[in-house]
This record gives C-alpha cells, structure tokens and sequence, in this order.
C-alpha cells in the first residue's frame, strides 16, 4: 500500500480547546493522481491541509511523504521535502517581483554561503542562475512568464493566484496542496486553473485539492475523499462520491438545518 | 545604465566635497553621518527588509565603540579591533536574538529597548573601564603597520570607501536568495516557510549581519573621532537610527543612507532652534510616518537602487 | 528585611498603576503606548507647577492635575490614534515613541532639566509595627491603588461605559457597526489612561525627585509589569508591579544599586524567554 501511496496518513487528531477539528483521519494518496478533499464549512478541511503542510501541527497521528515521516516537522523541512502548498487567503511576497516570489521558493534546496554572496564570485553566480532558471520554467508553466519583472502586488487577483501556484511548483515538489485554488475566480479563469492543474499532473506532481467549487472537483479530481466534523465520511471516485448518501446527507441536511 | 550614472554622480559629489570646504567641523560631521549611515544600513536588514523591530542597534553600536577604544588604549594593535568587534558584537546579537526572535513586535520592541538600556547601564557604571559618563578620550586611531589615515579629510576619503563597500555588500544580499528570504519573512512568514524559507534562521541572520555593520561602524568611529561617551549610544539614539531609516526609506539602501545623512546633518543645521529642534523632530516623525510611509525613497522614484538586481 | 518589602510593595503599586494606564488603553484599542512613562512625567510636573510654583494646596494641583491629564490624554488620542488607525504595529510604537520625545522635551523647555521635588498630599508621623516603618506617603500609595483598583474594575464592569469599553476592545468593526459610540469610548480610555499614569506621577515625585528625562524608564518597567501579568489582565498588571517592585528593591539592596534599572529587563527577557505566555495566559510569539 505504502509504495504506490505518496502521501499517507494516519489517525491525525485536532482539537481547538473542546472543539475537535479533526478526528483520526485516514488518507492514502496514490501517486500522481488530484485528490480531492471537500466537505461543509468547518468539516476540517484545512485543518488538514495545515497539519499536512507543518503550518499548524495536528495534536497525534502520522503523516508521511514518499515514506518520510513528516509530522510536527517545521514547514520548511516539509517544503524541502518535497511537499509544497498555495493558500486560501492569497500570501504572495508584495514587495518582490513576481519572478523573486517563485525564485524564493526555487532556492528552496539550495545552499549557498554568505561568503559566495559577499564576494559574489562565479560559484554565486552559477547558483542564481539555477535558481533563474528554474523560477522562469515555473512561470511558464502558469503562463506569467510575460510578468516576471512586475512588482507582484500590482497583479490582479487571479493572476496573484496562479502566481502561488507557480511559486509552490518551483520548489519542486512531489506533492503540492492546493487550498481553494478557484476561489474568487470566474469561469474563463476557472478553466485556464484546470488546464494549469492538468499540466502539473502530467508533470508528475500529485495534487492534493481543497475546494468548494463541486464541478471542478468532480471534472478534474480522480479521487475525492468527503470529510465532514472531522471525520472522512465517504471517499471513491467522483461518481461513486456523488451518490454517496452519507454525503448528500452532510450537505443537503447542512441546509436544510440552517434554512 | 540609469543606476551606474546615478551612483557615478554620488560618487564625484562626494569626492568633491573637500575641494569646496575644508572646514574641519563640517568634514567631522559628514563623517559622523557616513558612519551613521553604515549603521542605519545594517539596520535595514533585520528591520527594513525582515519586519524585525529593533532598537538595540545603538548598543551594537556602542559595543564596537566601546570595544575598539579600550582595546586600543590598552595598547593592543588597531588591526585587531575590528576583528575583536566583529566578535564581540555577534556573540551578543546572537545571545539576544535567539530567544527574542520569534516574539511578537511590541514584545520584541521592548527587549531590544530593554537590551540597550542594559549595554548603557554596564558602560556608565563600569567606570574604570570605560570611563563612565565622561566616556574616553585621545583614542589612538586607525594604524596599519604604522600607517593611517591623518585629519578629518583623509578619514573622510577613508569612510567614504568603507561605506560604499558597505553598500555594495547590501546590495548583493539583496540580489541574493538570503535577501530575497528576508522580505519573503517579513511579507508573509507563513508562505515564507511553506517555500523552504527558514524564517527563524533568517531572522536571526538579518539581525546578526546588521550587528556586525554596527559593530564596525563603531569600531570606525572610535578610530577616527577618538572620542567615545554613553550618549551616542543610548536608547535615544537607538530612536533616532529607526527614524533615519523610517524617514529614508525602509527596505531601501538608498533611503538608508539618505535617511542617515540628513537626519544627522539636520540638527546641526538647526542648532539655533535648541531644545525645540527635538519637539519638531519627534512631530515630524510623525508626520512622515502617517503620510509618507515609504520614506523619502519612495519619493525619489527614479532610484532603482531599491530593487537592484531585480529583472 | 521587612522593610525592604515595604518599600519595594509601595514601589510596585507606582509600577502597577503605570500597567494600569497601559491596560486600558490596550485593552481598548490595542496599542501599546511606549509614551505612558512620559505621561507619568507631564503628571508629576504639572502637579508641581500647581502645588509649588504657584503654591496651590496639595489636594487642589492633584484636582488639577488629574484634569489635564484627561486632557493630555485625548491630545494624544487625536495625535496618536486617528491618524494610525490601521497601521501595523511597528509604525504604532514609532510614533508613540516620538510623542514620548515631543514631550521630553516640552517639558524640558518648560520646566528644565533640573530635578524638582513635590511633596506628598499628606503628612504626619509614619507607622511603626512589626519592626517596619510606612510612611505616610507608602500609605497614600497603597490607598490610591486599593481605590483605583476597585473604580476601575466598577467601571470595567458594573457601568455601561466600561461594558462598550469591553466591547470596542473585542471587536471594534461590529462595535461600530451596533452603534456603540466608539470614538467617545477611546476617548475616555485615553483620558483615563493618561490620567492613571499622572496619578503615578505625582506618587513618584515625593519619593524620587521629578525630572524631564524619567518617563523613559519608568514607561519601560510599566512594559515589563505588563509582560509578567499579562497585557491586560487587571490582577496581573497588580501582581506585575509588586513582584517588579520587591526585585528591584531586594536587588538594589543585594546586588548592586546601581544597576537597578536593569533588573526590570533581565527580569522581563527572563519571562519572555521562558514563559511565552506571560503569567497569565497571553500569547507572546507569532501565530503561525
């Protein structure tokens, strides 16, 4: 099970004082495949997404990446695992270009001496170049190759958004997080994030989605996992999620209990 | 092309200085402002470019200062000084800045405060090492193998050089992954780390790189204006050096350096107002701070020295 | 030995209150004011210009001091605050600092560097008991914090102005949204905020002498009061200040006085250090 699972995780717990966010989850992850996590506000989603990436350590259990374990790791140990992530509330680096913000994350296995920097001698210069390169690979990939020079605060939203993307794909990842990708985004900028995601699977990266948005779940993920008070409630395919009544039940009686 | 022009005519401005006044007051005090400026751009590091609060530059400062006139009025050869205060000041900003980094910014304002006020105390009350209040005097200078810099004029030229080497070593950190690191931390910790940024490392970096430009800025004070006492190193200078940097420009090597200048030529230009020179100094801090937020450097748009290296 | 307690209590209450006025104004607007040692200085002046320069009784310059504070305070409100909203922090502490030297240094063109003294609004002979003696200024310390203490958690909870003040400091946009009259509400936290730290003031002068340049670390042992108790915490900021007062009076005595200034901030990056969370319960560090 553990070799074709990238990603796997076992009875992780959270709780916020009495409130438990998450109550042992279990999750495999194949290889190369987009996952999906979705469930009601509040189901833990993120929660998640945050114990998986270091941001904020669940209480228990076990999280391990291509074999590593990784849990209460610190997110730049993750990060350099090979795990990368992007955010619900978008977190890029105002003050640097769009190009610095991806070549932040492109450094990100690099090791460079103060010394090379001071003196700024070949072997500095190699390593920026490196760091150059593979940044402007990334843009391409998202399609901001044209904004690189642009100060990324200027970006508008959905370009901001894919910046992020761009910015966790430099870091070369195994595995990358995608928390609400498509949120505040219309249609057109839907489907050009699709596209984006479809790329980075064929690249070999496994994705993992948190999102709200139901059809773009169901047309781009192969697995969908349905989590609701913390707890994984259904898990299968799109289709066999979909019927799943457990899962209507969390959602439609969700608004039937709020109407 | 539009930088390398910029800095040539910086250059030559500066160069000419002392064909148009000799006057050794004056030079004096363009050399307190150069070594104000090596300073206040340490202090760009942890502050301007990393989000760290910090008002125990001053002390680092003073701790060079202090380090390199006793040393020397010991009888120890100037060309250790700066070697013992390289040491002596990052041994202290590493002591104060592990466990202090990580906290929140009043928190951390009022450590670094506190730490300052620490390092003044121990200078007026260590007297007979340091003299007390009265501070040192005739503080032999720079001399290596016997020769050195003579007059406020050559020492001017000196510091000159040191400062624009001080700025080029900037600059080049700014280029680097380890500056970019820094504004990543400062402009989002969270993402910072999810990149691969270790922000507590880098943190402490920024605050040690910039201990050791105040470091030897003091040691270089100590060496040219031979004299050292406990207030040019306490907490209202410490206020004053976040100031020049605020009101040039944070995140800005050149609003560093312009800061710098100015705020330290500028009392002595309006020495005739007395006291009232810092009632309006503190009113127009702020001032600046509520409406110009980026400094004078987000004035002067045409420099892009605030971005060197960028693409 | 016994004695020592006293006065390092009777020093710590003048340190609470310091908190005190730091509390409010924290827990109204979430600022940290780095000019509250200055404020304390404007007091204890003021009230020596009432009391000795134009030779008013005592009980009057304290009524007139407590008045100008208030309205000192919301000068500072309106300096200060307003123009800040927003803000991060960092630009807060900046421009309360330079209010802190705008200050200093009025009150030096004013009054001059020189050290001045105030006497202390009552007098008689001190109490002697159990080998240690109050004086009775020690005893008009105690008595003003005992009864600010209980205005102060009255007004925090009984009256409806310290129920909005809870509420502005809990969530300000709803605040302003339900009506609550927000700007009146900082306003008075200001004043009184000021007005705690003038009280502090014109304790202090009768011991220490009064002079221009002494906000500076009195301000700074009010932070580290706070830190110890917790920023905002009513009990805290008392316990704070009395466990600050002992330290520093038992170090001065023990260890070297002429370090006592530094004590406050050995002790306060002791606690930082290890307990991140302050004594009660605050969290210090970032939120990740």
């Amino acid at each position: 099970m553990t070799d074709q699972s990238i990603v796997t995780v076992r009875g992780v717990t959270r709780r916020f004082g009495g409130l438990v966010a998450l109550d042992g989850i279990d999750l495999d992850v194949p290889r190369g495949i987009v996952q999906a996590i979705i469930g009601p506000n509040g189901s833990g989603k993120t929660t998640l997404l945050n114990a998986l990436s270091g941001a904020s350590h669940a209480d228990s259990g076990s999280i391990r990446v291509d074999g590593e374990e990784i849990f209460r790791l610190k997110p730049h140990r993750i990060a350099r695992l090979g795990l990368a992530r992007t955010f619900q509330n978008i977190r890029i680096f105002g003050n640097l270009t769009v190009l610095e913000n991806v070549k932040v994350a492109s450094a990100c296995n690099v090791r460079t001496s103060l010394f090379n920097v001071v003196a700024s001698n070949a072997r500095q210069k190699l390593t920026e170049a490196d760091i150059e390169q593979r940044a402007r690979h990334a843009l391409e990939l998202v399609g901001l190759a044209g904004r690189a020079g642009d100060l990324s605060m200027q970006l508008p939203y959905a370009q901001q958004r894919l910046l992020e993307i761009a910015r966790a794909l430099a870091s070369d990842p195994k595995v990358m997080l995608l928390d609400e990708p498509a949120a505040g985004m219309n249609t057109t900028e839907s489907m050009t994030l699709l596209v984006t995601i479809a790329r980075l699977k064929a690249g070999g990266i496994t994705i993992l989605l948190v999102e709200h948005n139901v059809r773009l779940v169901m047309g781009i993920s192969d697995r969908v996992a349905v989590l609701d008070f913390g707890r994984k409630i259904a898990e299968g395919t799109p289709a066999e999620v979909q019927r799943d009544a457990g899962v209507i039940e969390a959602y439609l009686g969700r608004r039937h209990r709020h109407a | 092309m539009k930088q390398t022009v910029a800095i040539a005519l910086v250059a030559i401005a500066a160069l000419a200085i002392p064909a148009v006044t000799q006057d050794g007051y004056i030079i004096q005090l363009l050399n307190i402002a150069i070594l104000n400026a090596i300073v206040v751009l340490g202090l760009n590091f942890a502050t301007g470019w990393t989000g760290q609060i910090n008002f125990g530059q001053a002390a680092f400062y003073g701790l060079g200062a202090y380090a390199t006139a006793i040393a020397t009025k010991s009888g120890l050869p100037w060309i250790v000084t700066p070697v013992l205060s390289v040491a002596i000041v990052l041994a202290a900003s590493l002591t104060l800045g592990l466990p202090t980094l990580r906290l929140r910014t009043y928190y951390l304002a009022m450590t670094t405060i506190g730490f300052g006020e620490i390092v003044r105390l121990i200078i007026v009350h260590w007297e007979p090492v340091t003299g007390g209040t009265s501070g040192l005097r005739a503080i032999p200078g720079i001399s290596v193998f016997g020769v050195g810099p003579q007059g406020q004029i050559q020492h001017y030229y000196l510091l000159v050089v040191i400062l624009a080497l001080a700025t080029l070593v900037a600059a080049r950190i700014r280029r680097s992954a380890l500056g970019r690191a820094m504004i990543a931390t400062k402009d989002s910790e969270i993402a910072a780390e999810q990149s691969g940024v270790d922000t507590t490392r880098t943190k402490l970096l920024a605050f040690m790189i910039g201990a050791v430009y105040a470091g030897l800025a003091g040691c270089l004070y100590a060496s040219s204006i031979r004299f050292v006492s406990p207030d040019s190193f306490s907490g209202v200078q410490a206020v004053l050096l976040m100031t020049m940097l605020i009101v040039g420009g944070m995140g800005s090597i050149a609003g560093s350096i312009v800061g710098a200048l100015t705020l330290t030529i500028l009392p002595e230009v309006l020495r005739f107002l007395g006291q009232w020179y810092l009632v309006l100094y503190g009113l127009g801090v702020i001032v600046v701070i509520v409406l110009l937020p980026g400094g004078l450097a987000s004035m002067i748009a045409a420099f892009p020295l605030r971005r060197a290296g960028a693409p | 030995m016994g004695q020592l307690v006293v006065n390092g209590l009777a020093l710590g209450s003048i340190y609470a209150l310091v908190a005190l006025g730091l509390l409010l104004i924290f827990n109204t607007v979430q600022i940290v004011n780095f000019a509250q040692g200055q404020l304390l200085m404007l007091g204890a002046f003021i009230g020596i210009s009432g009391a000795v320069t134009h030779e008013l009784p005592i009980g009057l310059a304290w009524a007139l001091t407590i008045v100008a504070m208030a309205f000192v305070g919301i000068v500072f409100m309106l300096l200060v605050y307003f123009p800040l909203r927003g803000r991060p922090p960092f630009l807060v502490i900046l421009t309360t600092i330079a209010m802190g030297i705008v200050l200093e240094n009025l009150a030096l063109i004013i009054w001059g560097p020189l050290p001045v003294s105030l006497p202390s609004p009552v007098h008689g002979a001190p109490l002697r008991f159990a080998g240690v003696v109050i004086s009775m200024h020690q005893l008009v310390i105690f008595c003003t914090l005992a009864v600010i203490l209980v205005l102060q958690f009255l007004l925090l909870t009984k009256t409806r102005f310290g129920i909005l003040m809870q509420a502005t400091a809990q969530d300000l946009h709803t605040a302003r949204l339900v009506g609550i009259p927000i700007n009146r509400t900082i306003a008075v936290a200001f004043a009184l905020g000021a007005v705690l730290s003038g009280i502090a003031g014109l304790l202090v002068a009768p011991i220490f002498l009064a002079e221009p340049t002494m906000g500076g670390s009195l301000g700074l042992k009010g932070f580290v009061v706070s830190v110890i108790g917790g920023f905002g915490n009513l009990p805290g900021a008392v316990i704070g200040g009395m466990f600050l007062g002992l330290i520093e009076t038992f170090g001065a005595r023990y260890i070297s006085s002429d370090f006592r200034d530094a004590y406050a901030f050995i002790v306060m990056i002791g606690f930082l250090t290890a307990w991140p969370r302050g004594l009660f319960g605050e969290k210090t560090s970032e939120k990740v």
